[in-house]
């Protein structure tokens, strides 16, 4: 700053983020943490340490539902085998719905004419204004042994072609990446939308074909995103229920074994016993995991994102 | 005239007063259970200026069909809180203060649950002369006896059964009638099953011991012989239902021919699909009932005393099991005055062809033995025993 000589010194000008009143703006953000998100996780975790009396929840700060969980972690409840089946479920889940979504977005963004962008992605996202249950009641329809599929191929003379997914983990995949899929536009839509045009362009008039362009410029500068994208499909699946009942039978096959998702065991534990801190440690558990897979994420994305930098 | 405010009122001053530990938790486990549950929305202001009867129940006994009349005798108003589920139940009563409800309609298992809790009163049964009209197995009341003589802590008021249903063109009669065709390699993958431990596991005890009167207390050794018979079925399971609906649709849709369900035919035939029945195996099946239950800290209990009596006429009874949304049966076998032929049918209040003299209800009644709790084993050890048999 120059002072110009015999003019009155210019008072240094203070801007909003230089109020002291700053923090209350932080206030909303704060309580909706607290209230929707902190309180209840922070109950939760409580609830855990507590016990059972007389088919009562007594407070408590006992390891006692740990032990036991973990006692029959993979012998007679076997919660072990069903988180792993859940893991499995969530991770391959995870990559097919993120290579479905991206291509929908690499196609919203570079085949649709700027002026028709938006339509396409509200048409892509539309169905998440469906109820997620009727989309999975709609897919027992199509994908049942009397269903829309097999009727098709029956109709055409192809009915030793029929499929028969339903009640396997297959069909909770579907369920779970119709569910995930517009979320997951949105966000891949959204980094690739921030690639810089000049640097793909810069690739193509360097001689780039449209595959090397993609493989070397957009695909690394995507990779943020797609990191962010997988790391919330796992952590979606691994706590989803309703697919892997309604779709999945409840323990459908994969290549695992026929086996129930631990999100659903939690749900059949809740539902059979009068045991509320059990449950509540059974949840804790997946709590626990679905953290150890976001730290993982935002690693990978961290990285991802310092090597675009 | 008790005074009574409302569940809210009662529940933010419990929070003000003393915030001792226990209102700590109990009003916070309420709150908690609002977010989690989101429909904690539990009475009307309007019906609060009557001073009502509240009644925490399954649904289907808050439709004006089966409430009206005693709302119009009484000139009280009959507030419900809806549960699904005996542990939702057990969840609204322990997260509202003492008082709060008057009646319960509870799984008669679950009676022991609410009778460890101090929630309900066992009452005279003198007075109900509606009884006389209930079926036997109904009036012995073994699962909610009370400690003195001529007491009881509930009164059945609907029931069903957990028999075999059933797709006719896949599955013969004479098939439906042994437990054991369950597990022949035609039906593999091909059987769905509800995801409880409870009636299922009732269920496998009545397979290995045919007729036991108390599936629910069996010896190490006899539960050992209920795993095994599970292990065997497990193949057998294409899907497990969360509820009724999903395995219902999986028969229509015809990814399974039998569940160990029961009743599922019911909904299906007035859907107008004619090829589904149910029965109960010749080794047995479990009943479901529910009872009418006082509850202990109740200010209103003769009125809920005189709701009990009224849940037990047939009258009252022909159309709480023949709801809208849900069809069960009626433990008093007067029901019948108030159907039509095809409601008789429906609900197999019909002679027994093989039983001269009985309605088939009545059979199906002798069959089946009420579901309880595990006596002689700890409850996780049956859920254990179900979990194991999910992951096999």
């Amino acid at each position: 700053m120059t002072t110009v000589p015999g003019a009155p010194s210019s008072k240094y000008m203070k801007t909003p983020n230089d109020s002291p009143l700053k923090v209350w703006f932080l206030a909303p953000l704060a309580i909706w943490l607290t209230v929707l998100f902190l309180l209840p996780l922070v109950f939760l975790l409580w609830i855990g340490f507590w016990r059972v009396e007389n088919f009562q929840a007594v407070p408590d700060l006992s390891l006692g539902n740990y032990q036991e969980i973990f006692a029959s972690f993979f012998s007679r409840s076997r919660y072990g085998l069903a988180l792993v089946q859940s893991l499995w479920v969530a991770a391959t889940t995870a990559v097919f719905a993120v290579v479905f979504s991206y291509v929908v977005a690499l196609a919203i963004a570079f085949a649709v004419p700027a002026r028709w962008q938006r339509l396409a992605l509200l048409v892509a996202i539309a169905p998440f204004w469906s109820s997620y249950v009727l989309r999975l009641y709609s897919w027992q329809t199509i994908l049942s042994r009397n269903g829309v599929i097999n009727s098709i191929l029956k109709q055409v003379g192809l009915s030793e072609y029929r499929i028969d997914i339903i009640y396997t983990q297959v069909a909770t995949r579907i369920g779970l990446i119709h569910y995930l899929a517009p979320i997951l536009i949105v966000i891949l839509y959204v980094s690739i939308l921030a690639i810089d045009r000049v640097l793909i362009e810069a690739a193509r008039e360097l001689g780039a074909t449209r595959w090397q362009a993609f493989t070397r410029v957009i695909l690394p500068l995507s990779r943020f995103g797609l990191m962010t994208a997988a790391s919330f499909a796992v952590i979606v699946s691994l706590g989803d229920a309703l697919s892997g009942n309604l779709l999945g039978g409840g323990a459908g096959a994969s290549i695992i074994g026929k086996l129930p998702t631990y999100a659903g065991m939690i749900m059949s534990d809740y539902s059979s016993s009068t045991n509320l801190p059990r449950t509540s440690a059974l949840a804790t558990i997946l709590i626990a995991v679905m953290v150890l897979t976001l730290a993982v994420g935002f690693v990978l994305a961290d990285k991802a994102r310092r090597r675009i930098g | 005239m008790t005074q009574k405010t409302s569940l809210e009122s009662e529940t933010s001053a419990s929070a003000t007063t003393t915030l001792s530990r226990r209102n700590f938790l109990r009003t916070t486990a309420a709150g908690a259970a609002a977010t989690a549950l989101g429909n904690f929305t539990i009475f009307s202001r309007q019906a609060r200026a009557a001073e009502p009867l509240r009644v925490l129940c399954w649904p289907g006994y808050e439709e004006r069909d089966v409430i009206g009349e005693f709302e119009d005798l009484y000139k009280t108003k009959v507030e419900f809180k809806i549960y699904i589920g005996g542990e939702q139940m057990l969840q609204f009563f322990a997260q509202t203060p003492p008082g709060t409800f008057d009646a319960i309609i509870s799984d008669a298992e679950y009676v022991q649950k609410l009778k460890a809790s101090k929630a309900i009163d066992a009452y005279k049964t003198d007075g109900f002369a509606e009884l006389a009209n209930y079926h036997p197995k109904f009036r012995d009341f073994s699962p909610t006896k009370g400690e003195a003589a001529g007491t009881v802590y509930g009164i059945p008021t609907r029931f069903s059964f957990y028999g075999i249903s059933y797709n006719t063109d896949e599955m013969s009669a004479e098939e439906a009638t042994d437990w054991n065709t369950l597990l022949d390699q035609k039906y593999a993958g091909k059987i769905g099953m509800f995801d409880w431990y409870l009636p299922n596991l009732g269920n496998a005890s009545l397979a290995i011991n045919p007729g036991n009167q108390t599936p629910y207390t069996i010896s190490d050794d006899q539960l050992a012989k209920v795993k095994e018979f599970l292990t065997k079925l497990r193949p057998q399971i294409g899907m497990f239902g969360s509820s009724n609906q999903p395995i219902a649709q999986a028969m229509l849709a015809g990814d399974i021919v039998a569940s160990p369900t029961g009743d599922l035919d019911i909904d299906l035939k007035l859907a107008g699909y004619d090829n589904f029945s149910s029965t109960i195996p010749k080794q047995g099946g479990i009943r479901w009932q529910e009872v009418a239950c006082v509850c202990s800290a109740s200010k209103n209990k003769d009125l809920a005393l005189e709701w009990v009596k009224y849940m037990t006429s047939p009258k009252v009874q022909s159309k709480l099991v023949y709801t809208k949304a849900f069809k069960a049966r009626g433990p008093n076998m007067k029901i019948v005055d108030y159907w039509d032929d095809e409601q008789k049918k429906l609900l197999s209040y019909v002679p027994d062809p093989q039983n001269p003299g009985k309605m088939l209800v009545e059979t199906l009644i002798d069959r089946s033995m009420p579901r309880g709790l595990p006596t002689n084993q700890p409850e996780q050890a049956w859920i254990d025993i179900f979990n194991e048999f999910k992951t096999a």
